[in-house]
């Protein structure tokens, strides 16, 4: 669009051969008009893209939400300012209007967080089930157990979602985060990481609030007096982690064995996981808001395990029916939810307690707080290697605490605990854990599998159900997370949370290491991806395999494509259409899409009604075109009505070298054109003449008649004076139709000059009288059409931009003759566009009718020859 | 044609050097100032075609600048280009007199266009 208006600057800044101040004035005015019709176009355009994001399940954050209605208003703000220009004092009452719509359409996406002022620190004793909005749920979840149920949970405080409101606004973060989000507005993972680099660097560099670090280290004094042993993990407890519907297991940062004296930078490192990329994609995908996000702490004093796992109260797989699953390894548990170490496992039964099931794997590693802050590996020697990391006793314990849990919960739970060198069990966190349905009959598996041959990878044990095939990639470096095509099977040896990032785009998971209860398993089933983690040999034996078919059901992979195994898809929609970010997009659209202004004889056309931007728009376009052409009393204001062999529907406007005669002229003939740009749309426009309309079938009947119903400006009777009138702004080498065909707005454009980089043609379509289907179907039919003639089209609902830049002056004559064509011919055939058929039927037509225009055109050498014979 | 002789008013330092290499490419003349106090000092002393001005900037913002900037010379365009999407500083800015509000990232060609429109609307301002 731009080049548009800089061909038209251009032209306008040319010597004006001695043209008087009125002439320069009239020039202005053309420019401001076209100003005017540019923002219009670009307002209507991302609107239309808005209306289709809404619709579509695309992935974007709330700051591309808040982007592209800020792009809008500033279209429409940008109208009224032009159209204020053109009579000044007549229109002000729109900024008032504009001011108001757009404050109420901010304050209706704005994210409703209780941001009232609390304490900056909260001791694990003063929190409970009620304290989220300031602790967060993990750490009020495991107040409320400790408290509640008197559960042994490790000293800590919160530090909440008071300070973390002080930090971000004290120091301008939450400003300078936001920007550094709309300046990136990307959905790309590379893009993401450097956003991720920005923000994690702008802070660490924010100044730490005086009164909360000594909120923080007050809260540090709790711990024991032996500053040189005690260690502490840091772990986020954001507003809105560890739901059921959004778990963001491993998403954020925990930082263990942590010195109480580095607890500052911890948090500033906790604080900043939440802009990962992991984080982000994440956010992304489930639609959830990244704007309002609040990262309340948790400081809590480590536990120097002698072993540590997760339970789950139900089988999140649903293979299992009525079972309690415990994973458990040596030392600390962070090896078993970052995918690190494979896990011993017991299934037991939630009634009886008994052990159904004992899994007990080889370890090699074991993790422990390190003296020097942080975590070490220690490597397991003899029998530590095959033993059990827990006794059948101590399983049994861990099981009845989690059910009590569960109990007081009174849902499933996804509990992380750890075991000290005194034997005592501590809870480390527990969240609402998402429970697959039951896949079929427990455990049961095909009586024969037929695809036996072809399996290369058995007895995987399913850590998210469902069954996908694609191609294996093989994810070891950050560059091949960044290559990492979309629908491939992601290959991996370890379940590391980050890799997350890679789940929208993959088919399905497959880790050698790692286990069902870590979080990159967690996050394929709410993801609904098919994974097998902790998937022995899986490495060697599937690298560089080709396609394979993953069975998360049987834990099978088999070689190929396995078409009898695959039921349909059961992945769910990633970002689900109700999602928290189409929700405010939705929201915000009521501000900007709905039309009510379209009679513009009715005294309530007026800027007060205007309840929309898009009601705006409407208004100022109208307004502008009677400004711009009716008001004759503006010295050369006034369009001159085209004649052929009597007066025509058509009305121009010379900017400059685009007639032969006299601006002063009432009329002008159509002999008397000179602008190539606007013989060549004339040529398309009237080579064939148009049948009249299409004979209609019934339902295309109905389909009018219901949508004139709803739109007064359809029905009959109400058409107004501007539908009938068509104007051409013209200069020796552009052109520009503004016109009403029947139901819908055409903006037809071009500058056929003799330097391509300049050259470009534009073609804008919307709307008609059938319903919304049928003008969609229409939009796609005509945009097929321009594609196969060379332009970009894009369709979005029933509107459609098309374009073509940087051709030759004679390839812009082309395509201009053909958006002649079009304009003319695909009136009304929206109310016959009800199936392929008939689709298909116009678009032969309009293909063979083009090919005769343009052949024409050819054979003349040159489109005045034809411009001739036409006129 | 005469160089046009555009004002950036950005307190991102890459910003400036990047916009002010690729303006030049395009006959551009560019001067910068990273404050609005330096912006409005720049406007004192020369006549600038046009201004892109950011809004958030430490000490004096994009809006109050705008102001002053319109005080001295009222009709040098003014383009507001910013990474803050937020509806005040568009009505404010715009309410303010600047010609149009843009958001960051913006293409070169398209904010080259931006300040060439401006340029050409100041003959209707003055109409």
């Amino acid at each position: 669009m731009q080049a548009i208006f800089n061909a038209i600057s251009r032209f306008i800044s040319k010597p004006t051969d001695g043209k008087d101040d009125s002439s320069e004035r009239f020039l202005a005015r053309c420019d401001n008009f076209r100003l005017l019709l540019a923002a219009n176009n670009k307002a209507l355009e991302i609107m239309a893209e808005m209306t289709e994001e809404s619709q579509s399940g695309s992935l974007f954050g709330m700051s591309h939400v808040r982007g592209q209605s800020l792009k809008v208003a500033a279209g429409v703000r940008q109208m009224i300012e032009r159209l204020c220009r053109m009579n000044p004092g007549k229109y002000d009452a729109l900024k008032d209007t504009f001011n108001r719509i757009v404050l109420e359409m901010e304050t209706a996406v704005v994210d409703h967080a209780d941001r009232q002022q609390g304490p900056l620190v909260l001791a694990l004793d003063e929190i409970n089930a009620e304290s989220i909005s300031e602790a967060g749920s993990k750490m009020a979840l495991l107040g409320e157990v400790c408290g509640e149920l008197g559960v042994r949970v490790p000293l800590g405080f919160s530090i909440t979602a008071s300070a973390f409101r002080l930090f971000m606004d004290s120091t301008g973060l939450d400003d300078e985060i936001n920007r550094l989000i709309q300046i990136t507005d990307s959905i790309e993972l590379d893009e993401l990481y450097a956003l991720e680099a920005s923000i994690h660097h702008a802070i660490d560099l924010a100044a730490m609030p005086q009164e909360l670090k000594e909120a923080i280290e007050t809260g540090c004094n709790a711990f024991s007096a032996d500053k040189d042993t005690v260690r502490l993990a840091i772990r986020s407890s954001a507003l809105g982690e560890d739901s059921s519907e959004a778990s963001f297991a491993g998403q954020f940062l925990s930082v263990l064995g942590v010195r109480p004296d580095n607890v500052l930078e911890s948090y500033r490192s906790v604080v900043a996981s939440m802009y990962s990329a992991t984080a982000m994609t994440y956010r992304l995908s489930r639609g959830l808001r990244e704007d309002g996000v609040i990262m309340c702490v948790g400081c809590m004093e480590m536990i120097d395990a002698t072993a540590g796992g997760v339970i789950y109260t139900r089988d999140p797989v649903g293979k299992h029916e009525d079972a309690l699953i415990v994973s458990a390894v040596p030392g600390l548990p962070c090896a078993i939810v970052d995918g690190t170490e494979n896990a011993d496992t017991w299934v037991l039964d939630r009634e009886s307690l008994f052990i159904r099931k004992a899994v007990i794997v080889d370890k090699k590693w074991r993790h422990v707080v390190s003296a020097t802050g942080g975590t070490n590996k220690e490597r397991l020697l003899g029998n530590e290697c095959s033993a059990p990391s827990i006794s059948n006793d101590v399983v049994a314990w861990i099981a009845g605490i989690a059910l009590r849990i569960e109990a007081h919960f009174d849902c499933p739970q996804d509990i992380e605990w750890a075991q000290d060198h005194d034997g005592r069990i501590f809870i480390l966190q527990c969240r609402p854990l998402a429970v697959c349905e039951v896949q079929g009959e427990p455990e049961s598996l095909p009586e024969i599998d037929k695809n036996a041959p072809f399996a290369i990878l058995t007895d995987c044990i399913p850590s998210s159900p469902g069954i996908a095939s694609g191609h294996v990639f093989m994810v070891e470096t950050d560059e091949d997370m960044l290559r990492f095509p979309e629908g491939a099977i992601l290959l991996v040896r370890t379940a590391k949370p980050r890799l997350s990032a890679l789940l929208p785009k993959a088919a399905a998971l497959i880790a050698e290491f790692g286990n069902a209860t870590g979080h990159l398993a967690n996050i394929a089933r709410e993801f609904g991806i098919p994974a097998l983690v902790g998937a022995p040999g899986a490495v060697d034996r599937l690298s560089r395999v080709g396609v394979v078919t993953v069975n998360a059901k049987t834990g099978t992979v088999y070689l190929g494509r396995r078409d009898d195994q695959m039921p349909g898809s059961n992945r769910i929609q990633v970002a689900p259409r109700n999602n928290e970010v189409v929700t405010a997009l939705c929201r915000t659209l009521q501000f900007i899409t709905p039309l009510t202004l379209t009679n513009p004889d009715s005294p309530e056309f007026a800027p007060e009604n205007c309840v929309s931007l898009h009601d705006i728009t409407r208004f100022c376009h109208e307004k502008a075109v009677a400004e711009m052409f009716r008001d004759g009393d503006r010295p050369g204001a006034k369009a001159r009505r085209l004649v052929d062999k009597g007066p025509l529907q058509y009305w121009l406007v010379d900017l400059g070298g685009g007639t032969s005669v006299s601006n002063e002229d009432e009329y002008v003939d159509l002999r008397c054109v000179t602008s190539n740009a606007m013989r060549a749309l004339w040529v398309g426009m009237t080579t064939i003449p148009w049948e009249g309309p299409p004979p209609v079938d019934p339902g295309g009947f109905m389909s009018i008649i219901s949508e004139a119903a709803q739109n007064p400006s359809l029905a009959p009777g109400m058409a107004n004076e501007m539908a009938e009138r068509n104007y051409f702004i013209v200069s020796r080498n552009y052109c520009n139709l503004q016109s009403r065909f029947g139901f819908h707005f055409c903006t037809v454009e071009g500058f056929a000059g003799d330097e391509p980089d300049r050259n470009y043609a534009f073609f804008q379509f919307k709307g008609g009288a059938a319903d919304k289907s049928r003008r969609m179907i229409r939009a796609r039919l005509i945009a097929d059409v321009l594609e196969r003639q060379g332009f970009i089209a894009e369709v979005r609902d029933d509107a459609l931009f098309a374009r073509i830049e940087g051709v030759s002056k004679e390839a812009v004559e082309r395509a201009l003759a053909v958006t002649g064509y079009l304009l003319v011919h695909t009136r009304q055939i929206d109310m016959v566009m009800f199936d392929n058929k008939a689709c298909q039927k116009y678009r032969d037509k309009f293909d063979t009718d083009i090919m005769v225009i343009l052949n024409l055109m050819q054979n003349d050498n040159e489109c005045s020859s034809n411009w001739r014979r036409e006129s | 044609m005469k160089k046009i002789r555009l004002l950036l008013v950005d307190d991102e330092s890459d910003f400036l050097s990047v916009y002010t290499r690729r303006f030049a490419r395009r006959n551009v003349d560019v001067s910068t100032a990273a404050t609005g106090k330096q912006a409005i000092e720049a406007v004192k002393s020369t006549r600038f075609d046009a201004v892109v001005l950011d809004v958030m900037m430490p000490g004096m913002s994009g809006i109050e600048t705008l102001k002053k900037i319109k005080a001295i010379a009222p009709d040098i365009p003014v383009i507001i280009l910013t990474g803050h999407a937020n509806s005040e500083a568009l009505i404010q800015g715009m309410g303010g007199g600047a010609f149009d509000y843009m958001l960051k990232p913006v293409g070169t060609d398209e904010l080259y266009f931006k300040v060439l429109d401006a340029i050409k609307n100041r003959l209707v301002e003055s109409d």
